[in-house]
């Protein structure tokens, strides 16, 4: 015998402090920024209140808009994501890409997109295209 | 800029649905046990280690670690164990409701078993339940052979 | 195997929702407070052992994510699940891994976030076949073992509502806790909603965020970090059959708790519990628990329960006091609530209680409390062995 059946589950997560300044400077002012350690100089986008070496990286710095796409692949029907470094940052992030996969190189410049209506979400980054 | 815990504006936050679905296989023993509800007929399983009367029956015995399969007929009456009033609305699984409150809640040491059965009771004042009383299944018109073909157990006048 | 102790202790402000914080964000607080009072750096610690329920944020992988909190990149990490047990068998595993020799340093980290899930909609998706069709969630599960205690054992509900002014009274005076109720009466805990005859609001555990986490050292490295490291002399842990009606009078026999103590006493040499144990912290997720607990713990004959909480006996100012920092009571982040029990008892020894301090305890109980199937008994003491 087999039983079926279904529930919701809701959830509401916080961002946190940080992960928040962070998506409300890209909803206001279309500024990416990341956390920069004050013990290691690391500098963290998108920005995390914790660095790993244990010290808090509560410093924000403006990173980008610019960038280096690290790596990136095809998502069948949903088109390239990629690993990018923005200028000024450590890590790399992942997102969409929005050239044709066949124009992408690992190294490459690509620039970030702002949606044109953003409502405080990381979609208002609309993804990385490549520098012309 | 800096940003510390709990001295920003307010935190953003995702809201997010997520629907869980699922697909459970009974068993064996769970399947006859089920498949007799749709009968009216209710059966545990003994253990040939200690003798105890499994209900709901399970295939294994978890203090002799023996698997079961002496299957005993017990009756629709028996004896109130524990027993609660719900005033929480609990929410259903099967539905994601909550059950209208309050509702009587009992562990029902049915005839002829030896563990209690939880479900619902029919009586819902807390001055009107004991431990000791007498109760009995109330049927569901049309079974469908699931442990809610029992809709709850009544007190025996 | 070799002598382990707790050596330093950290937890986050609990709250019913921190929503300053991100999960990762709240597990660091707790780990870094940890780190500092046992004056190390993340460097030091060798492995890293997590605990937390992921049904309650229904987020896939939560290791990953507490375990960026927790130090854990590039250290062996893993998760322990089992209910309210989950952070006082994390601790003993943590124990474990410390005595067997493989580690020196193991921090044990335990989280939730309640306020970010649907804690009671997760609670329901219990066995599917036989829970699900006839719900009655924790508090109604408890509710009905209660009613054997009341019939059983006489328990009042005016001996209940003592607990619940016990437990909120010394939250007051632990400044992480989440209920602070200086001022509660037993009238108040009486007129409080009814929730699951004859349980009401005040009776039950909130619901809370939170972290907690723990700094464990073998022999020698406890010593040199410690000025008065808190021994573990017992870790027991038991398990029990899974269905609520396979046991009978559950809560009255506790048949896990009264045989983990049992071991743990007996590995702890400990034979008059009430009188050698200077301070317990015990998980009472509902004041009649606490009660049960007394006797399944050996406090008290059968029937005395209610009589230790009237007399004072487990007050702060008692003979045992119990739960000085509130207990589950007064902050319940379930994943962290077993290494906050395990954290308190460890303050304790440590002489670093502040305000909820027992003076000159040497020997302290933790308890854990799973889901009426399992229960953990751990004895810390000033003493190695
Ligand atoms: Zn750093
Ligand atoms: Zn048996």
């Amino acid at each position: 015998m087999i039983l079926e059946g279904s529930v919701r589950l809701p959830f509401r997560y916080a961002a946190g402090t940080t992960a928040s300044t962070f998506l409300e400077a890209l909803r206001d002012e279309g500024r990416l920024l990341g956390s920069r350690c004050p013990a290691c100089g690391t500098v963290l986008c998108p920005p995390r209140l914790d660095c790993r070496c244990g010290e808090r990286a509560t410093e924000l710095v403006e990173v980008g808009p610019a960038g280096t796409l690290v790596s990136w692949t095809e998502l069948p029907g949903r088109g390239a994501y990629g690993l990018v470094r923005p200028d000024g940052a450590d890590t790399a992030f992942v997102h969409r890409l929005l050239d044709a996969p066949e124009s992408l190189r690992g190294g490459m410049r690509v620039h970030a997109r702002f949606a044109e209506e953003r409502s405080g979400g990381i979609a208002d980054l609309a993804g990385f295209e490549v520098a012309s | 800029m800096r940003a510390d815990p709990g001295t920003a504006t307010p935190a953003l936050s995702v809201v997010h649905e997520m629907r869980l679905t699922w697909r459970y296989a009974s068993g064996t023993a769970m399947e006859r046990f089920l498949a007799g509800l749709a009968e009216r007929r209710i059966e545990a399983l003994r253990c040939g280690g200690c003798g105890r009367r499994y209900l709901p029956p399970r295939p294994f015995c978890g203090r002799c670690r023996l698997r079961l399969s002496d299957w005993v007929p017990v009756r629709d009456e028996g004896t109130l164990d524990a027993w609660t009033v719900v005033h929480l609305p609990i929410v259903d699984a099967r539905t994601g409701e909550p059950r209208p409150v309050p509702y009587g809640m009992g562990l029902i040491r049915l005839d002829g078993a030896d563990t209690t059965l939880n479900h619902y009771l029919a009586e819902a004042d807390p001055d009107r339940l004991a431990i000791g009383l007498r109760v009995r299944a109330v049927w569901r018109e049309e079974l469908r052979g699931a442990l809610d073909d029992i809709l709850h157990f009544e007190v025996v006048p | 195997m070799r002598r382990v102790a707790v050596v330093g202790t950290g937890q986050t402000r609990h709250a019913k929702a921190r929503e300053d914080v991100s999960q990762p964000e709240l597990v660091r607080e707790a780990a870094r407070a940890a780190l500092e009072d046992a004056g190390i750096g993340p460097a030091e610690i060798d492995a890293v052992v997590l605990s937390n329920m992921e049904l309650f944020e229904g987020r896939a992988l939560p290791e990953l994510w507490a375990g960026e909190g927790a130090f854990a990149a590039g250290k062996p990490c893993l998760k322990v699940a089992t209910g309210g047990t989950s952070g006082t068998s994390a601790c003993i595993a943590g124990f474990h891994l410390a005595a067997s020799g493989l580690f020196d340093v193991v921090l044990v980290a335990g989280f939730e976030k309640h306020s970010e899930g649907h804690t009671q909609t997760g609670m329901a998706l219990t066995d599917p076949f036989w829970d699900r069709a006839v719900a009655s969630g924790a508090v109604g599960n408890f509710a009905l073992s209660i009613s054997q205690l009341q019939a059983e054992r006489g328990i009042t509900e005016e001996q209940a509502a003592l607990v619940a002014v016990k437990a909120r009274r010394n939250a007051a005076r632990n400044p992480h806790a989440h209920l602070q109720m200086a001022e509660l009466t037993v009238d108040e805990v009486l007129d409080s909603r009814m929730l699951a005859h004859p349980v009401r609001m005040l009776d039950m555990c909130p619901q809370s965020d939170g972290a907690c986490a723990i700094v464990v050292a073998s022999d020698e490295p406890a010593r040199r970090l410690c000025p008065r490291p808190a021994w573990v002399r017992a870790a027991v842990t038991r398990h029990e059959q899974p269905y609520l009606g396979d046991v009978d009078r559950r809560l009255l026999t506790m048949r896990t708790l009264r045989d983990a103590a049992r071991a743990a006493y007996d590995a702890a040499g400990i034979r008059e519990p009430l009188r050698e144990l200077d301070v317990a912290e015990i998980y009472e997720p509902v004041t009649y628990a606490e009660l049960a607990w007394y006797e399944a713990l050996g406090l008290c004959e059968e029937g005395e329960a209610g009589r230790l909480i009237e007399d004072g006996v487990t007050a702060m100012d008692g003979e045992l006091p119990v739960n000085p920092s509130g207990g589950v009571l007064s902050t319940n982040p379930v994943g962290a609530s077993g290494v906050i029990r395990v954290a308190e008892a460890a303050l304790q020894i440590h002489g670093r209680g502040g305000e909820r301090q027992v003076e000159g305890a040497s020997t302290a109980l933790a308890t854990g409390y799973g889901v009426y199937a399992w229960s953990d008994v751990v004895v810390l003491q000033a003493e190695a062995a």
